[in-house]
């Protein structure tokens, strides 16, 4: 039996010939050299683990109709065939022997770790009853859905439109958030879209090399864009490998970073490199000049004196004195940007904006070199997300709805950028409020938020927090404390659609439920989604679907409605004609693709997995207007004056939390960088992928080998870290990698559990949590991470026994006053272990941790603003509520 | 056809996608790898610099792998891919010595050798294998260097381009542009004790360089299990042992019965106690085997340049003849001359094979030693002479200790040699147990007090055994990747 080869010679195609995917033969390779055919269908899906929403093809062995691998989708325009690490885990945590496979129902006190499983029905009926109930009683602020990254666009929001509640919570505001910010204050967009390849000079802050938004899309751009001449620069404290590939690597000390982008801004305004005209056409400077000489007629000459003179201070030495890196080089740094003439990309994303104070300041110092070299949205410049991006539109809209929930809103943080999620718990200790269902979703934030042990506290408390579903593919630290725990597909075992602002273009991906399509165009039929992936593993879509109609079974509500469907009136709405719906009338240019393959819109999406709606993204011209209050790219913001922050008005710097003056040097405090990132692995969502924790598994402390040796510590020594709140104890790695004065740990690693078979033994450490007096609580891990046994031989094979510390635990929560985002870098000090302690403990007290969140609740300047606004109307908002609800 | 790899530093970033592609297309258990990236850091800060390096088969012009396998289990296609077959491997281990780049590991699914085979399963569709397409800035090119229009062949004539340990004259097939020495020369980064994320498989083996001495020195920071490191164990190292003493017996009193055969005629229980040793040995060497079912196809399905194979025929050779002396012995016939002295060639033909096996072990470099053969004949003589005349202990414990000698302070062809060598000498195995109680405490006795030679011929074979463990241990411990 032999296979026909794809082309004669000896030449090599990356992927089989689409026309070929519903029935590919290749060789068995567990049985080579033996030439056994195998017959798979490829069936195009996207990833599910990071944000960036690559394409991947799911090659299903039609024998066994087993998934038997996941790889790229030559298709999908930003990953174009190409995956991180994470795209073939994928298959790990499909095959994962410890995944949730039904859904289970406490069945003893929240967190004891006694389930029983229930059907989907009684999870409806009992949730969906629930639900009705506190609508019918008036109490819809007490439903809230709390979302870790979505994977999807829009579809969410739509849900909670039609169930009329302000009840959208999610994590940006511990990720993103005040990145965001300093974007949105520029053009009202608040995600950058960098054009890296085709770009002169990338500026990047954070490691998008092997993090962040978009790990795989941009690192394929950014090293083309280097292989095409360009230089990158990376500010970062810690040598990321994003720096090691660095033309010039600038080791700023955490929360310097607007200090040195000032100053870089100085000295391509005092050398001549900036394009004034482009600043003159397309900034408000006007604006700025009638706040600062009103009256007199707005002269561009004079603004640029004036803004140069409020930039005085933004020396090189400056900058040096702050940032640790030599002024030469940021001189350097300064005149390429220039020299790139308007092809400058740039890009922050958390990195320093999520570390500090202050951090949304960081995005607008970048801009304005993005500003001030006219890259504003230029071939090799940075353009506004929205521009790059796709949204889908409905059928029929819901309304806003007509509610402000101040647990998400509250009036202290009038400009924060996205919900004050993380403080939840903080809010419900306070008696701000009650959630009645609350539903986390692939989120974990007991484990990823800061002072997790308060949300432990939160999620216990059934007299504040009635019923907690989590929504999970997989055990996390959250789900252990939850009353449902309702598993959720992964990549490639449910329906979404994605689109991102990748580089200069637009396009639209679906994920699919694999089997599901594979299984159909076999001839099978399917209700639910359920029925064809592992166990009784559902999917979102089809789930909200399900409970409106339960929480609204004769439509008197006024909900139902809205889960009809577009084709059948009265009917109930199915997962595939909400998509089709979208591909048909939604997407431009799709159907007419389609056609041309004699496909409809659906079949296109469902065989190719994506869509390049445009192969250039958008460009100025002469009518561009920004939504912004002025309609202009805003160097200066009036928000910022009227709502409290007039200092802060232009882009600026503003000294963080750890600021080195702001340390206590007596005590030895440095500065702890606890966010970064391996290209391996996502959050908590990649613990159960074994090929992936084989090769990353725990986060020591890196410190460099100055301020070991001045601690007399040794790489692979136990080490405490303590911080405002508690301590944990870890091991230190000492390396010339981390800047003097400054110690990091990665983010991902120290995962636990608390009962075995509910937290995957790929990636946890068995853990006890005790009460220590009357607000502190330690956490010892008493069983590492080690071989088990399960269907899977592998499991034997765990030859690792170290998971990681969970630094997170010992955070208090640090609420940026402007964006509102936790700002992660921690006043740390760093000693010897003590002799009691051990590898991995953890200690926390969260009486301290709410005097802490007090702290910093002060520094906030609250609402109303001008007109009485509980936020400024221009300024975007998760789920806008009705206008009228700005207002009271 | 000749298919090769160029793997572009200017382009990766270290991500370790082609690992995982790797494993999830051909299933690879945890523990093992058959493709991993290096991460080497230099310099100091705040000019430290990380570089990563894919590493894996070489898929050299001229394998040792498949030069070394006893059974054609490894073997070259004609499109330039080593390939391997699981069912043909008995598991000797002998291509895990052969590869100068720790690139084959024994599955313990299958309990057989695998490695890196070029994705030949796809290859034959004419697809590329999977870590080349997975890899998000396509620094990884797969491509037949026979085909002037391919892409490989473009980059690779325009660019200069470096390979692993060339002086091995395997001629390697992944070629790299861009790469730091310190990543591609295993030693000069060697194995740490922990890695930035991840535990170290094993504990190091060569001393790290201190950071208060060098701080900016080339240092590890990430890698697999070093794979073929103790994949011939004691068992391997005992082998040895009883091999020499198997010859040994027999040529000690073989060679007195030539020189003067009425005083020392070769009675049948010498024969039978090498024919014993040999059994041991066979034992030892199948015991060893993880397909140990499969032993006999070292005979029945021989790939003839394999020093493994024509050892085999050589131990079979010299056991039957010995069976032969048993034979005669128990019907009390004198052996004639021609089958005493084809009996004495088997004899040192089964200690001197060794030599020529080693010899084949390229990724061995302690091993390449030209002495190795004389000194396997010495070390057989010695052993044999320490149970039947420990008398000639007096002779040849100096000349094996000097052999010893020139083995560990004498010059080494290449540096790994001489760090395993350096590795022996700093063993307190080998000051204490090969030179003091091996060698000069024996002496000392001989010398002294002629009743004490039993002993003296036991603390020899101590000595002896303890040699052999070293010197099959020592250059194991040098990594290869």
């Amino acid at each position: 039996m032999s296979v026909e080869r794809l082309t004669p010679g000896s030449g090599l195609q990356p992927f089989p010939p689409q026309e070929k995917w519903d029935d590919w033969r290749e060789y068995d390779p567990k049985q080579w050299p033996r030439r056994v055919e195998k017959r798979y269908m490829l069936v195009p899906t996207i990833c599910f683990n990071c944000e960036a929403a690559c394409g991947m093809l799911a090659w299903i062995d039609k024998d066994t109709m087993r998934i038997r691998k996941f790889d790229g989708n030559p298709l999908h325009p930003a990953s174009r065939g190409h995956n991180c690490a994470k795209g073939p885990a994928t298959i790990n945590q499909i095959h994962d022997p410890e995944r949730i496979l039904h859904p289970l129902r406490r069945a003893g006190p929240r967190g004891e770790g006694k389930w029983q499983r229930v059907s989907w029905e009684q999870v409806l009926d009992e949730i969906g009853g629930r639900i009705r109930k506190a609508f019918l009683e008036g109490r819809k602020n007490e439903v809230m859905y709390h979302v870790g990254r979505p994977g999807h666009e829009r579809s969410m929001d739509r849900v909670l439109r039609a169930w009329g509640i302000d009840g959208h919570n999610s994590h940006t505001n511990v990720c993103s958030a005040s990145a965001r910010l300093g974007y949105a204050l520029w053009s009202g967009y608040d995600r950058p879209s960098p054009d890296h390849a085709r770009a002169r000079f990338i500026l990047l802050l954070s490691a998008h090399l092997e993090s962040g938004h978009y790990f795989n899309p941009h690192a394929q751009r950014i090293i083309e864009g280097k292989l095409a001449g360009a230089k990158l620069a990376v500010m970062d404290p810690r040598l990321s490998n994003t720096a090691s590939m660095a033309d010039h690597w600038l080791p700023t000390y955490p929360g310097s970073e607007a200090a040195v982008l000032l100053a870089m801004a100085c000295v391509i305004l005092d050398e001549g490199l900036a394009d004034l005209g482009f600043v003159q056409k397309w900034t408000n400077w006007r604006e700025y000049m009638a706040d600062n000489q009103p009256g007199e007629e707005p002269k561009f000459g004079g603004f640029m004196a004036s803004l140069r003179e409020r930039y005085r201070e933004f020396t090189p030495a400056y900058a040096e004195a702050e940032s640790g890196v030599a002024r030469e080089k940021i001189v350097t740094v300064a005149r390429l940007i220039g020299a790139a003439r308007g092809a400058f990309a740039s890009h922050v994303w958390r990195g320093s904006a999520s570390g500090n104070l202050g951090g949304w300041q960081v995005a607008r110092a970048v801009q304005l070199l993005t500003v001030l070299t006219g890259s504003f949205a230029t071939p090799g410049g940075t353009s506004p997300s929205a521009w790059n991006k796709y949204k889908p539109t409905f059928w029929e809209e819901p309304p806003p709805h007509k509610e402000w929930n101040e647990l998400l809103f509250p009036r202290e943080w009038p400009l924060s950028h996205y919900e004050m999620s993380f403080l939840l718990p903080h809010f419900l200790k306070e008696g701000r409020g009650k959630l009645d269902v609350y539903f986390t979703r692939v989120y974990n934030p007991l484990w990823t938020n800061p002072d997790g042990m308060s949300w432990m506290e939160m999620l216990r408390d059934e007299s504040r927090l009635g019923l907690h579903a989590a929504l999970t593919p997989t055990w996390n630290e959250t789900a252990i404390f939850a009353d449902y725990v309702l598993p959720m597909g992964m990549a490639g075992e449910r329906h979404d659609i994605q689109s991102q602002e990748t580089h200069s273009g637009k396009w639209l991906s679906f994920r699919q439920p694999v089997l599901r399509v594979a299984r159909e165009r076999m001839g099978e039929q399917f209700q639910y989604g359920y029925e064809a992936n592992p166990g009784e593993v559902w999917e979102e879509d089809e789930f909200w679907i399900e409970l409106s109609w339960r929480i609204d079974p004769d439509g008197s509500l006024g909900i139902r409605k809205w889960f009809e469907s577009p084709y059948h009136p009265g009917e109930k709405l199915g997962v595939r004609e909400y998509y089709r719906w979208i591909f048909e009338n939604a997407v431009p240019g799709l159907p007419a693709a389609a056609a041309a393959q004699g496909l409809s819109a659906y079949d296109y999406m469902s065989r190719s997995g994506a869509f390049l709606i445009e192969a250039e993204g958008r460009k100025l011209d002469d009518d561009t207007e920004f939504p912004t209050p002025s309609k202009k790219l805003e160097i200066w913001s009036r928000t910022m004056r009227d709502w409290g922050w007039p200092e802060q008005a232009l882009p600026g710097y503003v000294k963080s939390h750890v600021h080195r003056g702001m340390l206590d040097k007596h005590k030895g405090e440095m500065v702890l960088v606890p966010t970064f990132r391996l290209p391996t692995l996502v959050h908590t969502r990649s613990g159960n992928a074994k090929y992936l924790n084989e090769i990353s598994h725990r986060n020591p402390l890196w410190i460099h080998s100055s301020d070991a040796e001045r601690l007399g510590i040794e790489s692979g020594e136990l080490v405490r870290v303590t911080t405002e709140i508690g301590y944990s104890v870890n091991h230190a790695w000492v390396t010339e990698s981390i800047a003097p004065g400054v110690v990091a740990c990665s983010h991902h690693m120290g995962r636990w559990r608390l009962h075995e078979g509910q937290g995957g033994r790929w990636s946890t450490a068995k853990v006890v949590i005790e009460k220590r007096g009357e607000s502190g609580v330690f956490v010892r891990q008493i069983e590492g991470v080690g071989p088990f046994d399960s269907p899977d031989p592998d499991s034997r094979r765990i030859w690792w026994s170290d998971g990681g510390v969970h630094q997170n635990l010992t955070f208090p929560v640090h609420p940026d006053p402007v964006s509102g985002m936790h700002c992660w870098h921690q006043r740390v000090v760093v000693s010897r272990a003590e002799a009691a302690d051990r590898y991995a403990d953890v200690f926390v007290d969260t009486a301290r941790s709410m005097e802490v969140y007090r702290e910093w609740l002060a520094k906030a300047r609250p609402g109303p603003g001008p007109g009485g606004l509980r936020r400024p109307l221009w300024l975007e908002r998760p789920l806008r509520p009705a206008e009228e609800m700005f207002r009271k | 056809m000749n298919y090769a790899f160029l793997i572009d530093n200017r382009r990766c970033i270290g991500c370790h996608a082609c690992s995982v592609a790797c494993k999830a297309e051909h299933e690879v258990p945890l523990g093992v790898a058959r493709t991993w990236v290096k991460y080497v850091e230099k310099g100091e800060f705040p000019e430290t610099r990380r570089s990563f390096t894919v590493t894996r088969c070489n898929h050299c012009e001229d394998a040792p792998c498949i030069e070394i396998c006893p059974t054609t289990a490894l073997f070259k296609r004609r499109d330039g891919i080593v390939d391997f077959d699981p069912r043909r491997c008995i598991g000797c281990k002998a291509c895990m010595q052969g590869c100068p780049y720790d690139a084959l590991y024994i599955d313990p699914q299958t309990e057989t050798a695998a490695k890196c085979n070029f994705c030949a399963h796809r290859v034959e569709v004419g697809l590329e294998p999977p870590c080349v397409t997975v890899c998000p800035t396509q620094a990884i090119v797969a491509g037949d260097l026979d085909d002037k229009g391919s892409r490989i062949v473009q980059m690779t004539s325009r660019i200069p381009l470096q390979v692993r340990k060339p002086e091995k004259g395997t001629k390697p097939k992944v070629f790299y542009i861009d790469a730091d020495t310190a990543s591609l020369v295993p030693s000069a980064a060697p194995p740490a004790s922990d890695y930035m994320w991840a535990q170290a498989p094993q504990a190091a083996t060569l001393p790290a360089m201190p950071l208060t001495e060098d701080a900016g020195a080339p240092r590890r920071t990430y890698s697999v299990k070093e794979q073929h490191r103790n994949s011939w164990g004691w068992k391997v190292s005992a082998y040895l042992w009883t091999k020499s003493l198997a010859a040994g017996v027999f040529l000690v009193p073989a060679l007195l019965s030539l020189h003067d055969p009425q005083r020392y005629l070769l009675r049948p229980g010498v024969s039978f106690l090498a024919l014993f040793f040999l059994a041991v040995t066979g034992v030892l060497l199948v015991w060893d085997l993880r397909q140990p079912q499969r032993f006999l196809w070292t005979l029945t399905r021989p790939q003839w340049r394999s020093w493994l194979v024509r050892g085999a025929y050589v131990i079979t050779a010299y056991g039957l003849l010995l069976t032969l002396h048993v034979a005669l012995g128990l019907l009390a016939r004198t052996p004639p001359r021609p089958l005493l002295i084809a009996t004495m060639l088997a004899a040192a033909g089964t200690a001197l094979y060794t030599a020529f096996l080693f010899g084949q072990s390229k990724g061995r470099d302690l091993w390449q030693s030209p002495l190795l053969a004389p000194h396997l004949i010495v070390q057989a003589v010695t052993a044999g002479a320490a149970l039947v005349a420990p008398s000639w202990l007096r002779w040849l414990l100096p000349i094996n200790g000097l052999l010893i000698a020139a083995e560990v302070w004498g010059r080494h062809a290449t540096e790994d040699a001489r760090r395993a060598a350096q590795l022996i000498e700093l063993d307190i195995r080998f000051s204490t147990g090969v030179l003091a109680i091996g060698h000069l405490l024996p002496l000392a006795l001989l010398w002294l007090t002629p009743s004490f030679e039993a002993t003296a011929g036991s603390l020899a074979l101590t000595g002896l055994l303890l040699w052999e463990h070293l010197y099959v241990q020592a250059p194991q411990r040098i990594p290869n990747a």
